[in-house]
């Protein structure tokens, strides 16, 4: 789920647009360069947790799995997803304000 | 301050799920074989490597890191220590049965406990202002 | 799909099976005093031999706790004495006057069989509680 919607040329735009929004934000100190990082790894999360559920999904139609491992790898899948998306959506809005703001 | 974190007991819960899955396999073939001459019931022992150490070493630095090594409990399968009948089967069918209602009902627990967990985190996801 | 269904498998086979024997104790019972059968002999007592039969054997996350299931491994003639009564009267007397009967044992039939029902009630209830603990995991992902 997650690895169709990033793909991965996706995630390494996302991680590309992650780290210069955070960049446009925070005018260019110090900290930015963290805080990039840490949302460049968010989206590795993300991908991971989406490949373990096709894992999990798999292994349960291919009946080495179970099914509660598969829902439980999904959950999290979801979460990891939404969780990204939220940020996103957030950081998107703050990059939006402060081009807003008269100079 | 010795806390459990949170990927600690999502592991937890979900090792009783599947530790309660084994159990009712086990239990589902001792039911189909009471009949069967010479079989031998089986139960599952359960090696809890993980529960042990999960004091220690399990405090995940980042909510979407994974549990450490989920595969090193050992799920195995016993013959239970019971004196046959006379065609040397070993099965107790309101023993199994028995093990199955409490397979069943540990399975639903920790899937009600790991619901609520996950509508906790969704609801944090979601509310943010 | 999984060694839960697999389990539901093991239970289904056991159904088969312990219904088998019902019907073949109700035979016996049936027959328990045909002198006569269609080759001149008495009824032979027929029993039920088990085998266990595992539905599977590939390798999974639950270790080696694999289903197992049963199957009838064959159907077979008792090889018992035939039981003898002395009744002269009877058409199939011989020249002592004895009748040879069934080897059948009517009581021990009917523990048979309420053996065989309570199982295949049990193997019932399995198949239950299997597929709620699925439906439950289902709910798991919703």
């Amino acid at each position: 789920m997650a690895v169709e919607l990033f793909g991965t040329t996706g995630a390494g735009a996302a991680k590309a647009a992650a780290k210069k929004i955070a960049g446009a934000a925070a005018g260019g100190g110090g900290n930015v360069a963290d805080f990039g990082e840490s949302l460049a790894k968010l989206i590795d999360g993300v991908e991971k947790t989406g490949a373990d559920a096709n894992t999990a999904v798999n292994d349960m139609i291919g009946k080495t799995g179970e099914v509660h491992d598969a829902m439980i790898a999904l959950q999290r899948a979801e979460q990891a997803l939404q969780l990204t998306v939220q940020i996103r959506n957030k950081l998107v809005s703050a990059y939006q304000d402060i081009m807003r703001m008269p100079i | 301050m010795n806390e459990i974190s949170d990927s600690a007991v999502l592991a937890a819960l979900r090792r009783q799920m599947t530790v309660a899955v084994a159990r009712q396999v086990a239990a589902a073939g001792n039911l189909a074989n009471v009949d069967t001459p010479g079989y031998r019931a089986k139960e599952v022992t359960f090696d809890d490597v993980l529960g042990r150490r999960t004091g220690a070493a399990l405090t995940a630095t980042n909510a979407l890191h994974v549990g450490a090594s989920e595969g090193a409990d050992a799920i195995s399968i016993e013959e239970i220590d019971s004196p046959p009948r006379r065609d040397g089967n070993t099965v107790q069918l309101d023993r199994e049965l028995l093990t199955m209602g409490k397979a069943a009902g540990d399975f639903a627990a920790a899937q009600t406990a790991l619901a609520a967990k996950f509508r906790l985190v969704r609801y944090a996801i979601n509310e943010v202002r | 799909m999984s060694q839960l269904s697999a389990a539901v498998s093991a239970a289904a086979s056991a159904l088969n099976v312990e219904r088998t024997r019902i019907e073949v104790a109700v035979s016996n019972i049936a027959n328990a005093e045909s002198t006569r059968g269609p080759d001149g002999q008495p009824y032979r007592r027929r029993d039920v031999v088990l085998a266990s039969d595992p539905v599977n054997s590939f390798d999974s996350v639950l270790g080696n706790a694999k289903a197992t299931g049963v199957k009838v491994a064959a159907i077979v003639a008792d090889q018992a004495e035939f039981r003898r009564r002395y009744e002269p009267s009877h058409p199939d007397a011989d020249a002592e006057g004895f009748v040879s009967l069934p080897n059948v044992d009517a009581p021990q039939e009917m523990v048979d069989m309420l053996g065989a029902a309570r199982a295949y009630q049990a193997n019932l209830a399995a198949i239950g509680l299997i597929k709620e603990m699925v439906n439950k995991a289902l709910e798991l992902g919703r």
